[in-house]
């Protein structure tokens, strides 16, 4: 079933045209890997799915819900949750915290209450607690829980980030190069998560530049060039589609 | 912050160190000095809701002398010229405070980049003229003169120490209150802004409204310091609500430092006190006080731009650096901070309201 | 008629004054995001270091001219101060440190110059220019002048040099700037230095009219500032216009109601215009040709 389906999104920046009517569509409890040249639009493409930036025509539906158009923040309410190129973590708290800001979504403002120390309050907090705990532990952040995100490597501040965006409990997960910067066995960690987090139900749309992390884990693979979808198909397929290869595997991969 | 959910209380320090704030008028009987203490609590009130603001959510404000004025007029105002009981003045100041608040923030937060700074130092300058102006309701440049003290119930706040228990048990309460919303969702949910605003809408953090509960709250807590500061001065000028002390303000909470109530409030405490250092020290050479007084200002200024280059996190950041380097002895820095956070009610967090660095 | 003539000469005699001060503002957001609270100073240091130059004993265009570059040296030495030793793209740490950048160069000016109001004498001596009914005090076409040859420096800076091309890529994106190998973190001292440039021009041009003294920066800062948002803090031409339509605005305001809505006027200005239309007049513009 398709759980994301993007249809005929657009955008243009000034003369450029950044994303230029992309359709496809994501399937639930699968993995899609999202990959094309720098600059080929797969941020912007992000950008609009999320709801941070509006497109000029086309839309993206999350279970049949036009998720373009909504605020970014609703977005997240609605089941999606995002990762950045450049992590987005908030420097001046813990990795727990971290999570716990996205755990929270779910529950209703309370200033109020928690300033009067509401039991409703009280209680609130422990459940926060208890699932951004419960989430480290999926991830294997325990130990990290206490420390300053400033302060950590950066592969551990990426998993951080996918943790926080998987505590707002997403039915679908974009990570934005997840694996850049990484090294080899921070790699293949975050590859074993991916597929962690996809046989628990997680449906995944990923783009990444990390060739062999791609082929490993991804379901299928669609790849736009120039704002425009030039392919996509399972792995095997895509890495002998000629046009494929022309445009982008040729100087990368190819060279691997 | 494992104790954020679990035990968010505050340790047995702080309520050690509120009786103490409590005790001062029975120890201490110049009525001076007791005056002075009494403007520190006043600062404090204010403090407290700009270290929610700035230190919290990241928002600079410019402009929060001008609803210390709003607080003030509105309570000499209402006792003094329609005569109502001064509970009702003072519960209106800051009410007034807090809408006016909300009449800024609702169009300006919605704004990128920090057009909030420019908004609020705009808005406390029309604050200051219609305080100039609006001679029959402020008094105009003479001033609003004749307020007679506070009373709760019949009983008149006259002495200078009924007036300091009053202002600081406001100011303790709001205290409390704005500890208790930082430990809470709402703080994280502020915090998670001064950490960087896309990350917090990616989070699903209510952005807007979080700004604007933060900012309603501050006015408001300035509105109630305007409305106390009438009833212990007994005498309201518009000079005093200007430019230069909303920059006083905004320095408090500066160099108090980010992600704490505890900074701000020694900060203000600290500059307030400079500021009357000869009633402190009655002993101190006439040429150092008013050589202090000459350069406070300049004090401001300077310490503003070092706290921010050198000490990015304030007097809590110097304070738990000192604390950190002591107790880093052994084990790596994840499994301290574990450990700091796990054991943070034991009674080894003198400040207590401070968030730990295990926070 | 020659009221309005006189009141229409007044407002662009004000709105070129807040034209330089608002460029400067423009000028250093382009380069850093941020706005630059201590603006108004560099204003006021123009006009005290005029006045300070001119007590030496120097002729009066050399103590312009020294005046003019003291506050850009000033400028640069802030900056490098104060802002550079900040993590880059922060902008609300640069707003605080211009904020106690203010306070401390306002105190700094208070200490050395003292309290009291100075002046200069205009710059060409002579009883007003009568014009259509209207007089012209021969200082206000000193302003002009000097607005102009000012603006028209810094165009052909920006068009015509490297230095303002590397600013102009600096201002568009600062990792595309890097990546194109120009020094970003020079641009930012570079944007200090001329805006303080601006600001002391606009500082010294006015003192004959107006006196000056430690005091003047923050209230011509709100102006400029108010200016520059009008004019939608990116476009120099677009500022320019904003600072004339302030000054026009206030003075028709403080000519036909009350002088006392003069201060007034660029106040709910600028907060109209940050509610209503953050974009400025440019905004409106760009939505005319759209």
């Amino acid at each position: 079933m398709t759980l994301l389906s993007i249809q005929g999104l657009r955008k243009q920046f000034g003369g450029l045209l950044a994303v230029d009517d992309v359709s496809f569509g994501v399937h639930e409890g699968t993995i899609k890997a999202l990959i094309g040249p720098n600059g080929a639009g797969k941020s912007t493409l992000f950008n609009l799915i999320t709801g941070f930036e509006r497109p000029d025509s086309g839309a993206a539906l999350l279970n049949g819900v036009a998720t373009t158009g909504m605020s970014a923040r609703d977005v997240v309410r609605c089941g999606m949750a995002r990762t950045f190129q450049d992590t987005r973590l908030f420097d001046n708290l813990t990795v727990i915290e971290n999570v716990m800001v996205g755990t929270q979504v779910h529950y209703t403002p309370g200033f109020f209450a928690a300033a009067l120390r509401l039991p409703s309050a009280r209680k609130e907090e422990r459940m926060i607690q208890e699932q951004a705990i419960r989430l480290l532990r999926q991830v294997g952040l325990e130990e990290w829980a206490g420390t300053p995100a400033s302060e950590l490597p950066v592969g551990i501040r990426r998993l951080t980030e996918i943790a926080r965006a998987m505590a707002t409990e997403p039915t679908l997960l974009l990570l934005d190069e997840p694996a850049a910067g990484l090294n080899s066995s921070e790699t293949e960690d975050l590859g074993e998560a991916l597929s962690r987090m996809r046989d628990l139900g997680t449906t995944v749309l990923v783009v990444e530049h990390d060739m062999a992390l791609v082929m490993e884990v991804s379901d299928e693979i669609v790849v736009i060039d120039r704002g425009r979808k030039i392919a996509e198909g399972p792995p095997r397929l895509i890495q002998k589609d000629p046009v494929v290869v022309a445009a982008y595997l040729g100087e990368e991969y190819g060279n691997a | 912050m494992a104790d954020m959910g679990g035990k968010p209380r505050l340790p047995w320090v702080s309520w050690l160190i509120a009786a103490a704030v409590a005790c001062i008028p029975l120890v201490i009987t110049d009525r001076f000095l007791i005056k002075v203490l009494t403007f520190v609590g006043l600062n404090v009130l204010v403090a407290i809701g700009l270290a929610l603001l700035f230190g919290y959510t990241g928002q600079v404000s410019m402009g929060h002398a001008a609803f210390v004025g709003i607080g003030a007029y509105t309570c000499a105002f209402l006792t003094v010229r329609i005569g109502t009981p001064w509970i009702v003045g003072f519960a209106a100041a800051g009410v007034i405070a807090a809408a006016g608040g909300l009449l800024l923030a609702l169009p300006s937060l919605r704004l990128k980049g920090h057009y909030l700074a420019m908004a609020t130092l705009g808005f406390g300058e029309i604050m200051s003229l219609i305080f100039v102006e609006a001679e029959s309701v402020t008094g105009g440049v003479d001033g609003f003169a004749r307020i007679p003290p506070p009373s709760v119930a019949g009983f008149e706040f006259k002495e200078p120490a009924t007036l300091y228990w009053l202002v600081w048990a406001v100011a303790g309460v709001a205290l409390l209150l704005a500890y208790n919303i930082t430990r809470f969702r709402p703080g994280r949910a502020m915090l998670s802004l001064h950490g960087g605003e896309i990350g917090a809408v990616a989070s699903g953090v209510d952005v807007v409204g979080t700004k604007i509960k933060a900012f309603v709250i501050s006015a408001a807590l300035a509105g109630l310091s305007g409305a106390l500061y009438s009833g212990v001065v007994g005498f309201v000028s518009p000079s005093v609500f200007v430019l230069s002390s909303s920059v006083m303000y905004l320095a408090m909470a500066v160099i108090g430092g980010a992600g704490s109530l505890a900074g701000p409030v020694a900060a203000t405490a600290l500059f307030t006190l400079l500021e009357y250092l000869n009633a402190l020290i009655p002993s101190m050479p006439a040429p150092i006080a008013e050589n202090l007084g000459l350069y406070q200002t300049d004090i401001y200024g300077i310490a503003i731009i070092l706290v921010v280059i050198f000490a990015p996190r304030g007097l809590t950041g110097l304070w738990q650096r000192r604390r950190s380097a002591s107790s880093a002895k052994g084990g790596s820095l994840a499994e301290r901070r574990q450990g700091s956070s796990t054991q943070a009610d034991t009674p080894a967090r003198p400040e207590g309201l401070e968030e730990g660095e295990g926070t | 008629m020659s009221e309005l003539l006189q009141f229409l000469i007044a407002g662009v005699k004000n709105g070129a004054i807040y034209a330089l001060v608002a460029l400067g503002f423009t000028v250093v957001f382009a380069s850093t995001g941020a706005i630059n609270f201590a603006q108004g100073e560099f204003f006021m240091l123009g006009g005290v270091l005029g006045v300070f130059f001119l007590r030496l004993g120097l002729p009066l265009p050399a103590a312009v001219l020294a005046a003019v570059l003291a506050t850009a040296i000033i400028g640069g030495a802030f900056e490098a101060l104060a802002i550079r030793p900040l993590s880059a793209g922060d902008p609300l740490k640069i707003i605080i440190v211009t904020i106690g950048g203010s306070v401390a160069l306002r105190q700094f000016a208070l200490h050395i110059f003292g309290p009291n109001e100075m002046i200069i004498a205009p710059f060409s001596s002579g009883p007003p220019i009568r014009f259509a009914g209207a007089a012209v005090e021969r200082q206000t076409l000193w302003i002009w002048g000097l607005t102009l040859v000012t603006v028209a420096c810094l165009a052909i800076v920006y068009q015509k040099t490297m230095l303002g091309k590397a600013m102009q890529a600096t201002s568009l994106s600062h990792d595309g700037a890097r990546l194109m190998g120009i020094d970003t973190k020079k641009m930012v001292t570079v944007a200090f230095v001329l805006s303080a440039a601006l600001g002391a021009v606009a500082g010294l041009a006015v003192t004959p009219l107006t006196q000056t003294a430690f005091d003047v920066g923050a209230g011509i800062g709100v102006k400029g500032f108010t200016a520059a948002i009008l004019g939608g803090l990116g476009n120099p031409l677009a500022t320019v216009c904003g600072g004339i339509v302030l000054g026009l605005l206030e003075s028709l305001a403080a000519g036909y109601f009350d002088p006392l809505y003069k201060d007034a006027v660029a106040l709910v200005v600028l907060l109209g215009v940050l509610f209503v239309r953050p974009s400025g007049l440019a905004g409106l513009m760009r939505r005319g040709r759209g």
